[in-house]
């Protein structure tokens, strides 16, 4: 059976997500670690939601567009894979805005770009709710959308730490400030979320400040690895 | 042995001891020169809309628009261990700072450069300490830093800039203006821009310029205080919320003939327009306060 590297996996994410799982990528999946942890916490996240609110199962398509415009913009993704890098013998997964993500892209990059992707996934499974649940599902429907984003930033924040520890001191300095700042903003948003479950703007700024997180963390992991 | 070192001290006359005082200071500070900074400058021929790139850790970096159509970068690395190269690749002149030993102490990771660029030459910086100074160039510019502070005096284009904890100051800029910071402080002041979209999370944002019809102005933080400037002559739609902090206004609003506002359920918020709401302003905070205010 041909073997597929992670960038070529990588490429076959969303079909994998909507059932379609060629043997090859079955096969990448059951020996690669990394793979297969993202594909875990995809469908995590995938099945929280399901079971929070049966009508909102999937991100709203302009969550997506939204995404994606956004990726394309930082130029974390592009529109297909160049020819050169080849494909997998088998045959090509369906062709959608998926699938030119993340090529060539070095790994701490690929790493913020999968934060921000969970960021944004949370943001879009958490927001547009029925206006009738109760305070209690809003608050759980928060914590199920941030919880698994929360215990990957704080991963992530244990790797940029040491990453950073090699840098300019007033870049580390400076750095880690911000990071506290971020933290403190998370903790106080979440007091908020918790208080006042219905409040979209306290909500709003909790994803934003997730958002930010996983961008400083990502910028974190780059310079590190120029200093390296 | 050479008798040459066994002058006697009467054949000297004396004014040559004065001549050897003076030249073996010189001779130490010519070595200390040396040793030190060495300042390099390179030129490159450029056509209409160059683009330039600087890739720095740390120093100060100031970039100015002149009439030549020639690039001009002068650079002053702060240690022997690190290495300027400055390319041209058609159109575009690329310089970076690169180390030349592993060993490199942080301190001596940086360089300082003078920049002459054409006026519509297009910047993209990424300077992570020190500052980042750029006036008269017209062109785009995209800006990132993390502790550095950026400077942006008469600039048009489409201007983004990004920093961790760097300030940001924008001075007679026009055209469109993107910043986002976790902790900067922004001076936004005298613009002429049709678009602004500025947020910090703890960071103060000051806008004081003009309102251009159809023009967008949006202010978000998390804490800090935004505030605002306006002339009687000015013409706006408003909308500023705080969720825990406060909103105060010296604007004579009237409710808003062009969208119905709902008053949020959380926080304070003011809405409305001012003359004929030609522009359209949007101020966001979570705790912190905002403040619309006659300009002086």
């Amino acid at each position: 059976m041909a073997t597929i590297t992670c960038r070529e996996f990588l490429s076959y994410l969303e079909p994998w997500m909507e059932g379609e799982r060629p043997p090859h990528a079955q096969a990448h999946v059951r020996t690669c670690a990394n793979c297969s942890a993202v594909v875990k916490d995809l469908e995590m996240i995938h099945a929280e939601a399901r079971s929070w609110s049966a009508s909102e199962q999937d991100a709203p398509e302009r969550v997506w567009t939204s995404l994606r415009a956004q990726l394309e913009q930082e130029g974390l993704i592009s529109e297909a894979i160049p020819a050169s890098e080849g494909r997998a013998q088998a045959a090509p997964p369906r062709t959608g805005w998926f699938t030119g993500l993340f090529p060539r892209l070095p790994r701490p990059v690929l790493a913020g770009g999968y934060l921000a992707a969970l960021v944004a996934v949370a943001f879009a499974l958490s927001g547009p709710v029925n206006k009738r649940v109760n305070e209690a599902r809003w608050l759980k429907g928060t914590q199920i959308s941030t919880s698994p984003l929360s215990a990957q930033l704080n991963f992530a924040e244990r790797n940029s730490n040491s990453y950073v520890s090699r840098s300019n001191p007033v870049v580390a300095a400076s750095l880690h400030q911000n990071l506290a700042i971020v933290d403190n903003y998370i903790a106080l948003c979440e007091k908020s979320v918790s208080e006042e479950p219905q409040n979209e703007v306290a909500r709003d700024y909790l994803y934003e400040a997730y958002q930010q997180k996983a961008d400083l963390l990502t910028q974190m992991t780059e310079r590190g690895e120029n200093v390296q | 042995m050479s008798s040459s070192h066994f002058v006697p001290a009467q054949w000297l006359p004396k004014t040559n001891w004065k001549a050897a005082g003076l030249l073996v200071p010189s001779l130490l500070l010519c070595s200390a020169v040396s040793a030190g900074p060495r300042r390099q400058e390179q030129h490159f021929k450029v056509a209409a809309h160059p683009v330039i790139t600087i890739h720095n850790p740390n120093g100060l970096i100031t970039v100015k628009a002149w009439t030549k159509s020639e690039v001009m970068v002068i650079s002053t690395p702060a240690s022997d261990r690190i290495e300027v190269d400055a390319e041209q690749m058609g159109n575009r002149v690329d310089v970076s700072t690169r180390e030349l030993s592993d060993s490199i102490a942080p301190d001596d990771m940086r360089a300082d450069f003078q920049i002459n660029v054409p006026e519509d030459a297009e910047l993209q910086i990424h300077n992570d300490a020190g500052n980042v100074s750029v006036a008269n160039v017209l062109g785009d510019m995209n800006v990132e830093t993390v502790a550095a502070g950026v400077d942006l005096e008469d600039a048009a284009g489409y201007l983004t800039v990004k920093t961790v904890g760097g300030s940001f100051t924008c001075m007679r800029c026009a055209g469109r203006i993107e910043a986002s910071s976790i902790s900067g402080n922004f001076r936004l002041l005298d613009l002429r821009s049709y678009h602004v979209w500025a947020q910090t999370s703890s960071g103060n944002i000051l806008f004081n310029g003009e309102f251009l019809p159809n023009g967008t102005y949006s202010l978000k933080n998390y804490s800090g205080v935004i505030e605002v400037r306006f002339s009687p002559g000015d013409s706006f739609d408003l909308s500023a919320t705080s969720l825990k902090g406060k909103v105060n206004n010296e604007a004579k609003l009237t409710p808003s003939p062009h969208q119905r506002h709902f008053m949020p359920r959380w926080g304070n918020a003011l809405f409305g327009t001012f003359n004929e709401g030609r522009a359209k302003i949007e101020m966001t905070s979570f705790d912190g306060t905002i403040n619309i205010l006659k300009r002086d």
